[in-house]
């Protein structure tokens, strides 16, 4: 049911992200300050955005699953917040490696956009935990649903409270006046970010699948009255 | 040091040079480096990309793997539990059932039956 699409999915996913990158060292000019190391931009904040985008989707999901109780939304939160934390990963690293490489430094901690991104990143690696410490498998979806709601909620508040912190070293200025990015660059970063969010899509519906599959693995088990193989505990929700 | 120097140049900058950056662990501010050395970081960054990209499909792809083998686990077991499958290979017919006599071991049989190796009657025909 979930791997139906899957194919033309990744196939898409594969083109656009080929796309994507051919744009971005065959299209988009150098940046006059930065130069050739701007090139991490095209990456870097694509995978933020998708990330934390991905924190509110998994929210949404939770709140359709408190609402209607259809265990479905449950996993869909999770593998939400899942792929979202992966991602979460890759925009520290490639962050670490752009600060790096600009300001001889692996961190800055008196940023707040690198504090704040760390924050709700570790905010989201409890989930795991909060879930897993719940035996009972309704509570635990209940409870890590709520969990999800909370957290998908702070992320577009501590986005607001880190546009109003006044910073000298991360200016926003995708909407200023006599800021922004030229027509090309913008072009090549909004193909990149359709690839990138492409590609959070693509992971999303495989995973769902994956657990699809395992699921529908475990009832045919208990259908059978097979005994258990060595198989290793459950760490994720069922998708039936 | 490096990073004093970055915020000279933003202050620079506010006074009225381009901008061009969004939001995001953004680093501004610092003066290009030279190709063979911002090559270094931009290769690792999207290689970093691609590396997590990778462990997650091999991930994936060992998750596959384990359950494809507990499908044929499963398959196998459906098909000892049903006589008969079409399929079913002679040597996975259990050894007993082999030793059985040919007129006997196409009906059930008592556990008396069973144990003597020989039906007691004919089922039904002494109760005539």
């Amino acid at each position: 049911m979930y791997g139906k699409g899957l194919k033309p999915l990744s196939i898409a996913t594969v083109v656009a992200i080929a796309v994507a990158f051919s744009l971005v060292f065959f299209y988009a000019p150098l940046d006059a300050d930065q130069g050739f190391i701007q090139k991490i931009f095209y990456l870097h904040v694509p995978l933020a955005i998708t990330a934390l985008v991905g924190f509110v989707i998994g929210g949404v999901f939770a709140i359709a699953h408190l609402r209607g109780g259809d265990r479905r939304w449950d996993a869909y939160s999770y593998v939400s917040i899942h792929m979202s934390v992966i991602f979460g990963v890759a925009v520290l690293i490639t962050g670490a490696i752009w600060a790096k490489a600009s300001w001889g430094h692996w961190w800055v901690w008196d940023e707040p956009t690198l504090v704040s991104f760390l924050i709700v990143f570790l905010m989201y690696a409890t989930y795991y935990p909060f879930r897993y410490a719940i035996e009972d498998r309704d509570r635990q979806a209940r409870y890590a649903s709520v969990f999800a709601i909370v957290a998908g909620a702070f992320v577009p508040l501590n986005f607001i409270a880190v546009r109003l912190a006044q910073s000298l070293v991360h200016p926003r200025v995708f909407a200023t006046a006599n800021g922004g990015l030229p027509g090309s660059m913008m072009l090549t970063f909004l193909v990149c970010l359709a690839a990138v969010a492409l590609l959070w899509v693509t992971l999303v519906k495989l995973e769902l699948t994956a657990k699809s599959a395992s699921g529908q693995l475990k009832r045919l088990r208990r259908a059978l009255d097979a005994p258990a193989d060595s198989g290793s505990p459950r760490i994720a929700p069922e998708v039936s | 040091m490096r990073k004093e120097r970055a915020y000279l140049i933003l202050r620079d900058r506010s006074m009225g040079e381009v901008q061009l950056f969004g939001m995001g662990l953004l680093p501004i501010g610092a003066p290009a480096l030279p190709l063979d050395e911002a090559g270094k970081y931009v290769a690792g960054a999207y290689l970093v990309f691609l590396l997590l990209l990778l462990v997650y499909v091999g991930i994936m792809a060992a998750k596959l793997q384990r359950m494809e083998r507990e499908l044929r686990d499963l398959a196998s077991f459906a098909e000892q539990g049903r006589p008969g499958t079409p399929g079913r290979e002679a040597e996975d017919v259990p050894v007993d059932v082999e030793a059985q006599p040919a007129a006997v071991s196409d009906r059930n049989l008592t556990p008396s039956e069973a144990a003597a190796g020989r039906p007691d009657r004919v089922r039904g025909s002494s109760d005539v």
